[in-house]
């Protein structure tokens, strides 16, 4: 779980870690599986729920039924998420380059900082969703669209947060370099960028969600098949279980989305690690 | 928010107090003028100029859209966000606070709020057909996780002394919450209570795109379909404004009620 904004952190107040036990590891351990209890709860009550007719099974069908919808239907599901991932991945790697390139360069020049910082508030807040009909009118229904409106919505958070990280660099450690004789391509390489990576690692999780949300809300709107097609089109056909089958795989798509993004982010910036393990649970 | 002093990297701003809002203007000006010059020299029937569109804005606000679709819209949005706001606190405070709880949670809360909003939307019309009320809940759906989860984050990381030494004064409950946990947390909620103000719009359209008879989204789409191409710019710079205004009355409040949090008082342009 993230923080969504850059806050300043807070200097450790724990005490210095001392040698754990090892059945208190253990039952550490035996922690990360507690999330189940949750899952597990949350089915029974679906169980229950629909099994005694409280709510319609047209509203809510039974989990064998789900079950079955996804033994039909896996192949329309199988190609509407490669359809979906084709548009999001495209999308969303165009948003990550412009957003580091554009964020540091902003992020570093104070007179380039004021110039966009009404502007970027004015788009911040911008639902990019409102651009589908003009993205619509101006590209057509094609892939070039959805792509383009994805790296859009998701330019934002990367933009915003890298060029935070750009400008909120430690003068002290560019004065340290600068007296060790970086010259300013070492400086930028070797002191500004590291420093960036993890608002740059922040603003792309971000990015992540806000993709999705705009990948599906064009296949939603444009009807241009994927994910969001599917649903619509068990949802015109009344075949409830097909729309709770295509819910969870997105579900998930969004949940391993997620858990990549985080997990990279803690591989390639161990220096982060600090940083992260506050949002972590 | 530390500025670099070293000049040799970034050329200074002039220390003069209305320096940075002037440029920022500035920098709107030259994209709006970009916009035009960009209109004129393709022209194009799909592309209105920038001085079109905001005559379309100006017919648009003065015209019946403004209490057929435009209020509806706010009044949906800031339904859903209050809904969230209240549902996000609570739920994200308890959680946080019982840590077992929040373990047993953790899984199902990451699995929900990854799902995709706009499937909702499909499932909404089912569940409870088309108008505000479908509206709204898409809106809670989405806008209740900024809130929640910076609330669950920030009741973890409540200092310990703090709640043993209310607990040990007999502060339990609900009293624990509002007077210990809640201010210690308010920060941390109120950063969430912005990103969830910014995501209801956003959200908020793409379900009245799909699902409602009146509303800036439906506006904008219905424009779209009826080729009234200025109308649809005009539908969406609107929206972008209601979008700026929420951000900044938000900011302002935080600013005026927020002050004693140095988190806040410092730079939040971000």
């Amino acid at each position: 779980m993230t923080m969504t904004r850059p806050t300043t952190s807070s200097p450790p107040t724990g005490t210095p870690p001392r040698a754990v036990p090892v059945r208190r590891r253990a039952r550490g351990r035996l922690r990360r599986f507690r999330g189940l209890v949750g899952v597990v709860v949350a089915f029974a009550i679906w169980a229950l729920v629909s099994r005694t007719g409280l709510v319609s099974a047209n509203d809510l069908p039974t989990i064998p039924a789900v079950a079955q919808a996804f033994g039909t239907s896996w192949s329309p599901i199988l190609a509407g998420l490669g359809t979906t991932v084709e548009g999001l991945f495209l999308g969303l790697a165009i948003a990550a380059v412009a957003g580091a390139v554009l964020g540091v360069l902003v992020g570093l020049s104070l007179w380039a900082d004021a110039a966009t910082d009404i502007l970027v508030r004015m788009m911040r807040p911008m639902p990019s969703l409102a651009l589908i009909p003009i993205a619509i009118l101006v590209a057509g229904l094609g892939t070039e669209m959805t792509a383009g409106l994805v790296a859009f919505a998701a330019f934002w958070p990367v933009f915003i947060n890298t060029r935070y990280a750009a400008n909120s660099v430690d003068p002290r450690y560019v004065d340290t370099a600068r007296s060790l004789g970086f010259s300013q391509w070492e400086l930028v390489r070797r002191v500004v960028l590291p420093s960036v990576a993890p608002g740059f690692g922040t603003g792309l999780r971000i990015s992540a969600g806000v993709a999705i949300v705009a990948t599906i809300s064009v296949e939603l709107v444009a009807g241009t098949g994927g994910l969001g097609g599917f649903v619509l089109s068990a949802e015109q056909g009344g075949a409830t279980a097909q729309l709770y089958a295509g819910l969870i795989v997105g579900g998930v798509l969004g949940w391993l989305l997620n858990l990549v993004l985080s997990t990279l982010t803690r591989r390639l910036m161990p220096w982060q690690a600090a940083v992260e393990k506050r949002g972590e649970n | 928010m530390a500025v670099l002093r070293s000049t040799t990297i970034r050329r200074p701003l002039p220390q003069r107090r209305f320096v940075r809002p002037v440029i920022g203007w500035a920098g709107v000006l030259v994209v709006a003028l970009g916009w035009q010059l960009l209109a004129v020299a393709l022209n194009t029937s799909i592309f209105p100029t920038f001085i079109t569109t905001m005559q379309a804005v100006g017919t648009v606000l003065s015209g019946p859209a403004l209490s057929q679709d435009v209020l509806p819209s706010v009044e949906r949005a800031l339904a859903g966000f209050a809904i969230s706001a209240v549902l996000g606190v609570v739920v994200g405070l308890a959680l946080g606070y019982y840590r077992r709880l929040g373990d047993y949670c953790a899984t199902l809360v990451d699995f929900l709020r990854s799902l995709p909003t706009p499937l909702f939307v499909p499932l909404a019309i089912v569940l409870l057909g088309l108008g505000s009320q479908m509206v709204v809940a898409i809106v809670v759906s989405a806008a209740v996780w900024p809130v929640l989860l910076n609330a669950f984050d920030a009741a973890r990381r409540v200092e310990p002394l703090h709640l043993d030494t209310a607990r040990a004064l007999g502060l339990r409950g609900v009293a624990l919450f509002r007077r210990v946990l809640f201010p210690a947390t308010l920060p941390s909620i109120v950063a969430g209570l912005r990103i969830a103000l910014s995501t209801s719009l956003a959200v908020l359209i793409i379900a009245e795109i799909l699902g409602a008879s009146s509303g800036l989204g439906y506006f904008i789409q219905d424009a779209q379909q009826t080729f009234e191409v200025p109308e649809t710019y005009a539908g969406v710079v609107i929206l972008a404004a209601l979008g700026w205004l929420f951000d900044t009355l938000f900011l302002a409040a935080e600013h005026r009620w927020l002050r004693w949090d140095q988190a806040t008082a410092g730079g939040n342009r971000v």
